[in-house]
């Protein structure tokens, strides 16, 4: 019975998830100007195109310098928020997860609308703090989940070991709790990181030309111009991603190896 | 002179009482456990004196300073934990450097105290091992190392065996003792295990239900019990419940579950009493002594040889189940054997 649903889940998500990819990606490498099979030949010069035509460097810059941004609030934001939380007791914890996480369930059309209208009116406008602040709102909690589980999993006990040893509770944060929630905060990062470069949403409301996003070029140039740029792009994208789920994958092994 | 005293300390949790006037006067250098069963307020005391929880009332002090209100990294106690508590992140050398570093000592200062301090507990070799890739006898060595290397004036010790197999537990047990003979620091150690409490400790505060209810010596605690709960808890005995009679002659006598003992007691006001008797106590004999030992006849119900001697459980005319050790040399009694229990009545000792 297990036997079944595990091949049919690993089917279905087959079909589904990596079929599509594993039709279109080729066409990254097709000579031919239109996204269609079969292919006329091979060659990678939509590759060429993405690192020299505009606006698809310049995009993926202001996209890296966002997600950056948004990795830095966040992780500030969110790590803070977390610890501070770990010092309330039970029902303020309850209290607090549920505000701190609330960003998560918004709809993200409602939020875009929402912070396009509030930047406009204090004068943020869509310029690039605009967007980072949009997306840390996205991101926090994310962050703020993962710091709030490696802090709840420590021992309370090595904060006391490390007091009797007479350690000052800012010493004994910085040389035991923050080292060993460490994974934690690496795995925030990691999400606020994807999260914001992925995000197409909310940038969509906020964005301007200059301030356009590699996802929201993704979307326009869908519309506009069918090319293999596109596959390209994607390619690139999905490459990234699976090199992060392969970085998230080693964080929660090194942090169950110091457990 | 810096001994430590423990006056009149109570402790609450919202309406429930955990301590009720515990007083303990414990002097410098010596070992002292606090034994009790779970619930008996032993580790809240031990809490009270780290500095993780604060006392509702009374006073700590250490060669005459309030310590009660001092935070626990001010107090300069070593803690031993129950689960170790090491540092997972660092190396055997850093966990026990930890305390010097935040001490701001110097480098060559630290280097020798922790490679003097694994010398004292066997193990050098692992310096730059983590926590994880050590047994939990090797663990606990750590962490005594790393709670006594910036020689605190007290080291707690909070059932550090438990988690412990037996055999690794006497090791540790004498490994213990040898290093409290060789440092003097004063080692309070909190256990429900009243072999080990007998094995290391100069004196023994016995706790039930958040009250001292004695604190003596291993041999006084087991030889003159204060309370039945003591006599009851520290080894095996038997207790006979009565009461203390005026007999003839105007000299004591116990009278209770069937016997009746002249007692050696004249300080003591007639009236219900315990009356206990350890079972090495008691001589097993097939025939009624003639040499004035008060003799009661009983049955053999089951007997376990381990090797020395044998422990009975035996059980008398009345109905009372008794247990007594007998010596195992020449043969064991059988199950069902008519046997008479002999004692002198001053080895019969009035408990309560």
């Amino acid at each position: 019975m297990s036997r079944a649903i595990y091949w049919t889940s690993l089917s279905l998500a087959f079909t589904f998830l990596i079929l599509p990819l594993v039709v279109v990606l080729p066409l990254a490498f097709n000579d031919s100007t239109f996204l269609t099979y079969p292919m006329e030949g091979f060659s990678v010069r939509w590759f060429g195109e993405f690192f020299t035509a505009p606006p698809w460097l310049y995009t993926l810059g202001n996209s890296v310098r966002v997600a950056l941004g948004t990795t830095v609030v966040a992780v500030l934001v969110g790590g803070l928020a977390a610890m501070g939380t770990m010092l309330a007791g039970k029902w303020g914890q309850i209290v607090l997860s549920a505000l701190f996480v609330s960003p998560v369930v918004i709809p993200s059309v409602v939020l875009g609308v929402a912070m396009a209208y509030a930047f406009g009116r204090v004068g943020l406008g869509s310029s690039y703090y605009a967007l980072v602040l949009a997306h840390t709102i996205l991101a926090a909690p994310l962050v703020f989940l993962s710091v709030l589980t490696s802090l709840k999993g420590l021992d309370p006990e090595l904060d006391r070991a490390a007091a009797s040893l007479g350690a000052s509770r800012w010493h004994r944060f910085r040389t035991v709790t923050l080292p060993l929630a460490m994974p934690g905060f690496a795995t925030g990062a990691l999400f606020a990181f994807i999260t914001s470069f992925d995000e197409v949403v909310v940038a969509l409301f906020i964005a301007s030309p200059e301030s356009q996003t590699l996802p929201i070029t993704l979307f326009s140039s869908l519309r506009d111009r069918l090319q293999p740029t596109i596959v390209v792009v994607a390619l690139l994208l999905s490459i990234v991603s699976c090199l992060f789920i392969l970085a998230l994958n080693r964080l929660q092994r090194r942090s169950l190896a110091a457990r | 002179m810096s001994s430590l005293e423990i006056s009149n300390v109570n402790k609450f949790y919202g309406p429930t009482q955990a301590l009720f006037d515990v007083s303990l006067s414990i002097g410098k250098g010596e070992f002292v456990t606090l034994l009790g069963p779970s619930g008996s307020g032993k580790t809240t005391l031990l809490k009270l004196l780290a500095g993780f929880e604060g006392a509702s009332g009374g006073r700590i002090t250490l060669g005459g300073r309030d310590i009660t209100e001092l935070k626990p990294e001010a107090r300069n106690f070593g803690l031993v934990f129950q689960g170790y508590a090491l540092f997972p992140h660092m190396t055997v050398r850093d966990n026990i450097a930890y305390p010097l570093k935040v001490r701001r000592m110097a480098r060559e200062e630290i280097d020798q105290r922790v490679r003097d301090m694994l010398e004292l507990v066997q193990l050098t070799r692992f310096i730059d091992r983590r926590p994880s890739e050590l047994s939990g006898g090797q663990q606990q060595r750590v962490a005594l190392a790393r709670a006594l290397v910036f020689k605190p004036e007290v080291l707690l010790l909070d059932e550090p065996m438990s988690a412990l197999d037996k055999k690794l537990r006497g090791d540790l047990q004498d490994q213990l003792r040898d290093i409290h003979h060789r440092l003097g620091t004063t080692f309070i150690n909190v256990t429900h295990d009243q072999e080990e409490a007998m094995h290391m400790s100069d004196r023994i505060a016995v706790m039930n239900h958040g009250r001292i209810e004695q604190f003596d010596t291993a041999f006084t605690l087991y030889r003159h019990p204060a309370s039945r709960f003591v006599a009851d808890f520290v080894g095996k005995s038997n207790i006979f419940s009565g009461e203390i009679v005026r007999g003839a002659g105007n000299v004591l006598d116990f009278r209770g579950d069937g016997m009746e003992i002249r007692l050696d007691a004249a300080d003591r006001a007639p009236g219900g009493a315990d009356l206990m008797i350890r079972p090495e106590d008691l001589a097993i004999e097939t025939a009624p002594p003639a040499d004035g030992r008060v003799a009661l006849a009983a049955e053999v119900l089951q007997s376990t040889y381990s090797g020395d001697r044998a422990l009975y459980a035996l059980r008398l005319a009345n109905g009372r189940e008794i247990s007594a050790y007998g010596a195992a040399r020449t043969g064991i009694h059988p199950e069902g054997a008519k046997v008479f229990l002999c004692f002198a009545p001053s080895d019969a000792t009035l408990v309560g």
